[in-house]
Order: structure tokens, then C-alpha cells, then sequence
């Protein structure tokens, strides 16, 4: 297989009908509507965003008020969800506790996406030097375990720069700083192979600079692998602060952070196992909703992925 | 085979130089942070203070104490605990590494041979019930974060189910120890994993025992058995093993937590306790350790690759 003889790709382009009038989105929600479980998933969601806003201004009681019952008192019909091991209401925590993943999710998704995108596009569209040197750092970060120096920047982050308190913020810069390169490498990937196609040349031949070429010609049509790879970049943030909060290092105590509010429930878990079951059936429901849309939205965005 | 042998020792220096300089960038993020270890509660005289600095050399210049510290690693020595005066970091790594692979390697049975598994009877069950039962486990077990699995491992196992296991998910060394005391914790760090191998490997089974190569196979005559293993599975495997590099980094990373949970002795364990006690260099040397771990873990993907696919050689 030296010399591969050329093989006639038929054009799927034509071989696809195109819907009268059907934008990337219109079109990707035409398809993403047939699958259930993405469907399910948008539901699971938006039931996340809800409840994050409602929190903002009214939980059944303060996510940090004590004692408002027995503690480790299982639920009842005052308290839904229990009381944890220091009487704080369980319900009330998992609400508050819906914000932080929506703030660290989103957040995350915002500033990979910020982070990588501009990189993926100068990567791919100047090749050559500029190319070498992200692509060196893309790939050099791809050999090591990045959670783990994302773990070790909340640290130094938090204690070196006393700007900063630990708090969601710092969380999100330091999962953003390890996790860029998986946003950066699509967007290269894509660009490398838009920067080729008629319409950009049509748009340099009519005297369009470099920065209406990337933005205005190849970023919208890799649009839609950007978004899934977003969509994928919330589940793996949300995961990433429950594993800090768990471990003790993230958010600090009375933050009613699901990974916190696990770790809490584990030294009680023989005789009140509702503390630790209600915040990991809550983060594992949300981590499958964003999985599931992720998916529908790889395969409503690639038409060809599709079987 | 001598291009293997090239492109190991290349891919060897490269991983040499990697670890080296992730574990800098540790080094120097780690040395930004005010107070140190011995900065406690119990009080110093300025001398005792004074001597204990001297002693592990944080005196020195920054750049200095950074020479000293690429020195002995190259040499393959990390240093000393800062909270264990005299405790030497490698060969108590070195120790817990074995500990974490134990696990690990029982975590990474899991992954591939239940996701294999899995994922094959999936694919030659298209659209029966078996289909419908693995595919939806793989699509909510892919989402069961491995600590909340471990939490509901002990909970079920340590817990419910005590008056049969006597609550033996702790961890003993070595292989010699009854299974029970691996199973649970490598359950949990293997499972996540194992579905995301097994949606892998149904779709990419479907696609191949439908080619024309497969249909010959069948109708030579040969045995179920040799068709799907042998013509149809070595050649599902290949989009596989592609993801073995980040799975296995990925198990890696996953020990720290599950480690924790069920007080397994391992580097996991020792990276959190440094973390909290401030024990950093202790935390360097761990991650030192992961960082070529990881990247070990990568290359011998990367030699096993062409053993499945011909046409990839080096």
C-alpha cells in the first residue's frame, strides 16, 4: 500500500438533501430531537439550571445554617433529604449545591473554550513556527496526568496569590489551564483542513484579512465540534471539583459543594447513608444529562458520524 | 525490530525530558507558596527553625536549591520527607508503586476484559434484549464517577453485606492475599472505564463483522469461535487500544481518590497526605512518579499497537 490508488469519495454533500433554510443549529436540533436520551439529558439540565436559580434567592433553609434539626436525622417530611451530620438540611444544600456545578461547569466550558480556541485557530491557520510551538505544549500535556496539576494549581493558586480565596474561581482557572489543549487541538485539526476549502480562498481572493478569514469564514463552520467538545468540557469540570471538595481540597466547608457534601456523609455512612447517597445520586444524574447531550449533539452536528 | 528499539530509547529520552520538566514547573509552583512544613503550631526557637532549613537546603538560593534538586533526580534521588526527618522519598515510593499497581492492574482487568466482553456480546447481539441490557448499563455506568462507585462499593459491600465479606475491603500487600481485598476498590476504579471500552468496542465490532472478510470467514466454515476472535475482534481492537493511553492515565489519576476512600497505601494516598501536611517534597516525588508513569503507561501502548495492526511500524 505505497502508492494508494485514488479513491472516489462520493459527495455527501449532494447525496444529503438539505432542508429549505436550515442553519447549523436549526438543523442540528432537527436531528437531536429524535434521540431520547439526549432529550432526557436537556431535560435533566434545565431541571440543574432551575434549581441552581432558584437557589440564588430562596432554599428551604440557609445551606449553611446548623442544627436546624437532629443531627443525621434521616428524611422526613419537613426535611425531604435529611439532615447532615452538623443538622444542616440536606435539600437546601443539594440546591445550593446545583449553583456551584452550573457555575463550575459553565465556567470551565467558557474559559477552555477562550483559552482554546484562539490558539487552535492561529495553530492551524499560520502552521510553521507558531504551529510547532502550541503543538508542543498540546502534546507535551497530553503525557501527563493533568488532573493532577490542576489539583496541585488550586493549591498554589489559592495560597500563593492571596487575591484569590479558594473559591470557584480558582477551581475553574486551574481546570481551564490544564485542559485547553483538548479545545485548541479540535480547533487546529479543523482549521487545518478549512483553511483549503474554495470558500476561504473565494474570501482571500476578494482581499478579506487574516482575522475576517478565521473568524468570520473558518470559525462559524467548525462551530459545531467546538460545541460538543464544550458540552464534553462541563461534565469533566463538574467531576473535577467534586473530586477536589471530596478530597478536602476545594471548596471550603460550609460551600455546599456535592463533593464536600460526600465527604462529610462517608465517616457517617454505616448508620446515615442518606448524606452521602443524596449528593453522589445528584452529581452522577447531572454527569450522565451532559454526557447524553454531549453525544446527541456529536452525532446532530456530524451527520456522517451517524449509522 | 531494531526500528522499535530506536524509537523506544527515543521515546524513553522523551519521556525522561517530559517528567523533567512537568515536574519543574511542580517544583517551582510548589516553592512559591509561603510557609513551609515545619511552620506549625508547636513552637521553634529560631535556631531549631534555622538548622531544619539548613538541613534539607531551603537556605539556598531558589535556583540553587532547583540545581540540586534536577541533580538528584537524575540520579534517581527525590530528597527527603520534610514532615519524616530521615525518611528517604524514592524507595518509600518506589514501595507504594507497587502497592498502586496492584490495584491498578486489577482496575485495568476490569476495564478491558469486562469492557471487551461486553462490548462484543453487544455487537453480535445487535438489537436483543442482551444488546439493549449492555448498552444501557455502558451509558449510565460511563458516568458513575469512580469515587461515588467506591462509595457505593463500601457501603454494599462494607456495610450491607458485611456478615459475608467480615468487611475485608481493606488493603493487604502483595498477591498472596485473598482477591476480596483488591476486588472492590478495583471494581470501582475499572468500571467507568470498562463501559466506555465497551461502547468502544460494539461499535467498532459492528462495523467489522460486516465486511466482506468477516462474510468469507463465515463461509470457509470456520468455527464461531475463530471468526469472531480471531478475524473480527483483532481488528475491532484497534480503535481500542488507541484510548488505552488516556484510559490508563486516567486509572492513574483515579487511584488518588480511590486510594483515599478505602485507605489503600499507595501513591494516591501518600499525594493527598503530603498535600495536606505540606510535605512537599514528598509531593513533587509523587508527582515525578506519575508523570513518568503516564508516560510509560503511553509507550507501551504505543509498542503494543503494531502487534494489532501491521501496518503501523516504526
Amino acid at each position: 500500500m505505497a502508492q494508494a490508488a485514488p479513491v472516489i469519495q462520493p459527495d455527501l454533500e449532494l447525496a444529503y438533501e438539505m432542508p429549505e433554510q436550515a442553519t447549523l443549529l436549526t438543523d442540528a436540533w432537527r436531528r437531536i430531537r429524535r434521540n431520547r436520551l439526549a432529550l432526557v439529558g436537556m431535560v435533566i439540565i434545565g431541571i440543574l439550571f432551575v434549581t441552581a436559580a432558584i437557589s440564588i434567592v430562596w432554599t428551604p433553609y440557609p445551606t449553611w445554617l446548623q442544627a436546624v434539626g437532629p443531627t443525621y436525622q434521616p428524611p422526613s417530611l419537613g426535611h425531604p433529604l435529611g439532615l447532615d451530620q452538623a443538622g444542616r438540611d440536606i435539600l437546601s444544600r443539594i440546591m445550593g449545591g446545583a449553583l456551584i456545578t452550573v457555575e463550575v461547569g459553565v465556567g470551565s466550558a467558557m474559559i477552555v473554550s477562550l483559552i482554546g480556541i484562539p490558539l487552535g485557530l492561529l495553530a492551524g491557520f499560520y502552521r510553521g513556527t507558531v504551529d510547532t510551538i502550541i503543538s508542543f505544549f498540546i502534546n507535551i500535556w497530553y503525557g501527563i496526568p493533568d488532573l493532577l496539576v490542576a489539583l496541585i494549581l488550586v493549591f498554589v493558586l489559592s495560597d500563593a496569590l492571596h487575591l484569590i480565596p479558594r473559591g470557584v474561581f480558582v477551581i475553574i482557572i486551574a481546570f481551564s489551564l490544564t485542559r485547553w489543549m483538548d479545545v485548541a487541538r479540535l480547533v487546529r485539526g479543523q482549521t487545518l483542513a478549512l483553511r483549503e476549502r474554495e470558500f476561504v480562498e473565494a474570501a482571500r481572493m476578494s482581499g478579506a484579512r487574516d482575522f475576517a478569514l478565521l473568524f468570520r469564514h473558518i470559525f462559524p463552520n467548525a462551530l459545531g465540534p467546538i460545541i460538543v467538545q464544550a458540552t464534553f468540557a462541563i461534565p469533566a469540570a463538574v467531576l473535577f471539583e467534586a473530586f477536589l471538595s471530596f478530597l478536602g481540597l476545594g471548596l471550603p466547608s460550609p460551600t455546599p459543594s456535592w463533593g464536600a457534601m460526600a465527604a462529610d456523609g462517608y465517616h457517617g455512612m454505616d448508620f446515615a447513608p442518606h448524606i452521602v447517597l443524596a449528593p453522589t445520586i445528584a452529581l452522577s444524574i447531572t454527569l450522565m444529562a451532559f454526557n447524553w447531550v454531549g453525544d446527541g449533539l456529536r452525532d446532530a452536528f456530524d451527520p456522517r458520524m451517524r449509522r | 525490530m531494531r526500528g522499535t528499539l530506536l524509537y523506544v530509547g527515543q521515546r524513553l529520552i522523551l519521556i525522561a525530558i517530559t517528567t523533567i520538566l512537568v515536574s519543574s514547573i511542580v517544583f517551582l509552583l510548589l516553592h512559591q507558596i509561603p510557609g513551609n512544613a515545619f511552620l506549625n503550631e508547636t513552637r521553634q526557637s529560631p535556631q531549631t527553625l534555622a538548622a531544619e532549613l539548613h538541613h534539607y537546603g531551603l537556605d539556598l538560593p531558589l535556583h540553587t536549591q532547583y540545581f540540586n534538586w534536577v541533580q538528584g533526580v537524575l540520579h534517581g534521588d527525590l530528597g527527603e520527607s520534610l514532615v519524616n526527618r530521615g525518611v528517604k522519598i524514592t524507595p518509600l515510593l518506589i514501595r507504594e508503586t507497587s502497592v498502586s499497581a496492584t490495584v491498578g492492574f486489577f482496575a485495568l482487568l476490569v476495564t478491558i476484559g469486562l469492557g471487551l466482553i461486553l462490548g462484543v456480546i453487544a455487537a453480535l447481539r445487535q438489537n436483543t434484549w442482551v444488546d439493549y441490557v449492555a448498552s444501557s448499563a455502558a451509558v449510565v455506568g460511563y458516568s458513575i464517577p469512580s469515587f461515588v462507585l467506591a462509595i457505593f462499593g463500601l457501603l454494599i459491600f462494607g456495610h450491607y453485606l458485611y456478615d459475608w465479606t467480615q468487611g475485608t475491603i481493606y488493603y493487604s500487600p502483595g498477591f498472596t492475599s485473598p482477591l476480596t481485598q483488591v476486588e472492590v476498590p478495583a471494581l470501582a476504579l475499572g468500571l467507568p472505564y470498562a463501559s466506555y471500552v465497551a461502547r468502544l468496542t460494539r461499535a467498532s465490532m459492528l462495523e467489522t463483522i460486516r465486511t466482506d472478510y468477516v462474510r468469507t470467514a463465515w463461509a470457509k466454515g470456520l468455527k464461531a469461535r475463530v471468526v469472531v476472535i480471531r478475524h473480527a475482534l483483532r481488528n475491532a481492537l484497534i480503535p481500542v487500544v488507541t484510548i488505552l493511553g488516556p484510559l490508563t492515565t486516567g486509572i492513574i489519576t483515579g487511584s488518588v481518590v480511590i486510594e483515599n476512600i478505602f485507605g489503600i497505601p499507595g501513591l494516591g494516598k501518600e499525594f493527598i497526605t503530603s498535600i495536606l501536611a505540606r510535605d512537599y517534597n514528598i509531593v513533587i516525588g509523587v508527582f515525578t512518579f506519575y508523570a513518568a508513569l503516564v508516560g510509560l503507561a503511553n509507550l507501551t501502548v504505543d509498542v503494543i499497537y503494531p502487534v494489532l495492526d501491521p501496518r503501523i511500524r516504526y
